[in-house]
């Protein structure tokens, strides 16, 4: 209890309680989420690139807002459907290459790109899943990482000649945006201060869709039936619902956003290593997902910020980082079981406790 | 015939769970399932609902076949099961509880409205509200399930079952762990479900006088096998029963 609620005179509190109301009113809009995307991509840059130290870099934020959208994705299926992949490597890195491939072959544009990628991550989905999604829990674990381990040897042994193999694909050719747009070229004033230059709109702007397009997933049908697989599947198909087909759009949907991110990373780094199909990215999209707290939109996020944050800089200050990485993940994951997110939505509805003074 | 098994036999390895069993229900009628723990009660309406692919033997329902179809798809023809412990969703709302089932019963096994927001579903909105209401759990319906007392934890499994409007219901065991209250709710409860929805139900029970109450007639399960099938009366005063199923002992 604190003393403000203590001493606020009734008219006082019934203020709060109006605002608190409007508050979660507003919170519950789906265009709270959205917009709080947009100003996150605004704000998150400023503050990552100026840290007093460790400080992050531009690149970094761009790849953040990747492996976000990637995660994001992969929580649809973990967090929602309580589905555990152990293979999703195989659609961020097939989209990957289909990406890399399109650009050096056909046309590297950039948004045809992401839609290459894209529409071979779900076709890719639709037949991993298809196979998979016959057997549940660990067999399910088990199958996809399997099928991901075969196309990661397909691309390193028979398919070396068109992927490059051990060396990766290092063909991919950029093109300007719309075939003139630079993704280089910077903004001028207020604009280059809130959104830099072009390259960094289309990974932001990216970003935000994803958030927008799971949020609008989440809420939909599928959201509640998502969840009521993941706490009872047997209930759900004995209330006349394809559970199957269910899981498999869940299965889809997921290989979509990593489709997206994995041709957004052809677009940022310029090639494709072959160890975007290995089973350790697959296990990184896990603890991304896992770290920042399943079940939630912004968990993932909150995942991809740490877990980028101590590859890439901390790294570079300590030797080990791979332990740090491990003691932050153990940590979290004892401590707080709902991940990173889950700590900012402890603290935020212990404040909203305190101000609509519940516990009095 | 609303429904009807002919020779339904279910053979795990070399035991036959359910051997032969044959079952005509009339539209409105009140059948219970009784026997000795493990004589295949239960394992008989697995096979029915889809839950099990029966071994032999034949499900029909309205003349129409439905062995081996998945559970959703028997479901969907208005076939509806509540099982014997409360299968809800926990973690859910109450309402959201109401909501998953509303959309099966609204929208079909499958549809692919992923981008369509569930708050302007206002059929599906309504008839949750409807079945909560029905089942006196509207007041309750922004806590979590699994927050409920038991026995509104039992009467919730039953809404997500009606919520389809099914024509025949399985109910397995709906008063097990019940106190002697909560049972007496329970039965009027499904006295109330046969009456006003017009729901022909099937009941696998123990508690003897809730079958005396509520059934029309009793089919007598023993070691997988039928052994008797006819009024409360009838089955009251048949040898074969007392003998397998009471021990001799008269009911």
């Amino acid at each position: 209890m604190s003393e403000q609620t203590e001493t606020a005179t009734p008219a006082e509190s019934t203020d709060t309680a109006g605002l608190l109301d409007r508050w979660d009113a507003l919170r519950e809009r789906e265009s709270f989420s959205i917009l709080g995307a947009i100003a996150f991509v605004i704000v998150f840059p400023m503050i990552f690139t100026n840290l007093p130290a460790y400080n992050g870099y531009m690149s970094l934020v761009e790849l953040i807002y990747i492996w976000a959208i990637f995660a994001i994705g992969f929580d649809l299926l973990l967090g929602y459907t309580g589905l555990l992949s152990f293979g999703h490597a195989v659609f961020w890195g097939g989209s990957a290459y289909a990406a890399g491939l399109f650009s050096a072959n056909i046309y590297g544009e950039p948004l045809l790109m992401v839609l290459v990628a894209t529409v071979t991550a779900i076709v890719l989905a639709l037949i991993i899943g298809v196979l998979s999604l016959r057997r549940g829990g660990i067999y399910f674990a088990i199958l996809t990482l399997a099928f991901g381990q075969m196309m990661y040897f397909l691309a390193l042994g028979p398919l070396g000649e068109i992927t490059g193999g051990e060396d990766g694909f290092t063909g991919v050719t950029i093109e300007p945006l719309l075939g003139s747009i630079g993704l280089g070229r910077e903004f001028a004033g207020i604009l280059g201060t809130l959104l830099h230059d072009i390259s960094y709109v289309l990974f932001a702007g990216f970003f935000v869709l994803a958030v927008a397009a799971a949020v609008r997933i989440v809420r939909s049908p599928y959201g509640a039936i998502f969840q009521a697989i993941a706490e009872n599947e047997q209930r759900v198909r004995f209330l006349g619902l394809n559970v199957w087909r269910y899981k498999l759009v869940a299965f889809v949907l997921s290989g979509a956003f990593a489709g997206v991110a994995g041709g957004l990373h052809t677009i940022h780094a310029q090639y494709v290593a072959v160890g975007s199909l290995y089973w350790i990215t697959s296990g990184d999209i896990v603890i991304i997902t896992v770290l920042g707290g399943v079940g939630s939109i912004f968990g993932p996020v909150a995942g991809a910020m740490a877990f980028l944050y101590v590859e890439n800089i901390v790294s570079g200050e300590i030797a080990f980082w791979l332990l740090v990485l491990g003691a932050l993940f153990v940590t979290v994951v004892w401590l707080f079981p709902a991940g990173l997110w889950g700590i900012v939505d402890g603290i935020r509805s212990t404040v909203r406790g305190q101000l609509s003074g519940d516990d009095s | 015939m609303l429904l009807e098994t002919e020779g339904l036999t279910k053979q795990f390895g070399e035991l036959t769970a359910v051997d032969e069993v044959n079952l005509q229900l009339q539209e409105g009628d009140s059948l219970s399932i009784i026997g000795p723990n493990g004589a295949g009660k239960s394992t008989t309406v697995n096979l029915i609902t889809g839950l099990l692919n029966p071994t032999e033997g034949t499900v029909q329902y309205r003349g129409e076949d439905i062995t081996g179809q998945e559970p959703h798809e028997i479901v969907q023809q208005g076939l509806s099961k509540s099982f014997q412990t409360a299968s809800i969703f926990p973690d859910l709302t109450v309402e959201r509880n109401a909501i998953v089932a509303s959309l099966g019963a609204e929208h079909g096994s499958f549809s692919l409205n992923f981008f369509k927001r569930l708050a302007g579903y206002d059929e599906v909105a309504e008839r949750a509200r409807r079945t909560l209401e029905d089942m006196g759990l509207y007041e309750q319906r922004d806590i979590k399930a699994k927050s409920l007392p038991y026995g509104d934890k039992r009467r919730l499994e039953m809404a997500l079952a009606l919520a389809s409007n099914p024509d025949l219901l399985f109910l397995d065991e709906p008063t097990a762990g019940m106190s002697p209250d909560e049972t007496d709710d329970t039965v009027d409860l499904i006295e109330r479900i046969k009456e006003e929805r017009g729901v022909t139900i099937v009941l696998i029970e123990h508690d003897m006088e809730i079958i005396f109450r509520v059934s029309d007639r009793i089919a007598v399960l023993n070691r997988g096998a039928k052994i008797a099938d006819g009024t409360p009366d009838e089955i009251r005063g048949d040898p074969d029963v007392q003998e397998a199923y009471l021990g001799g002992v008269e009911i």
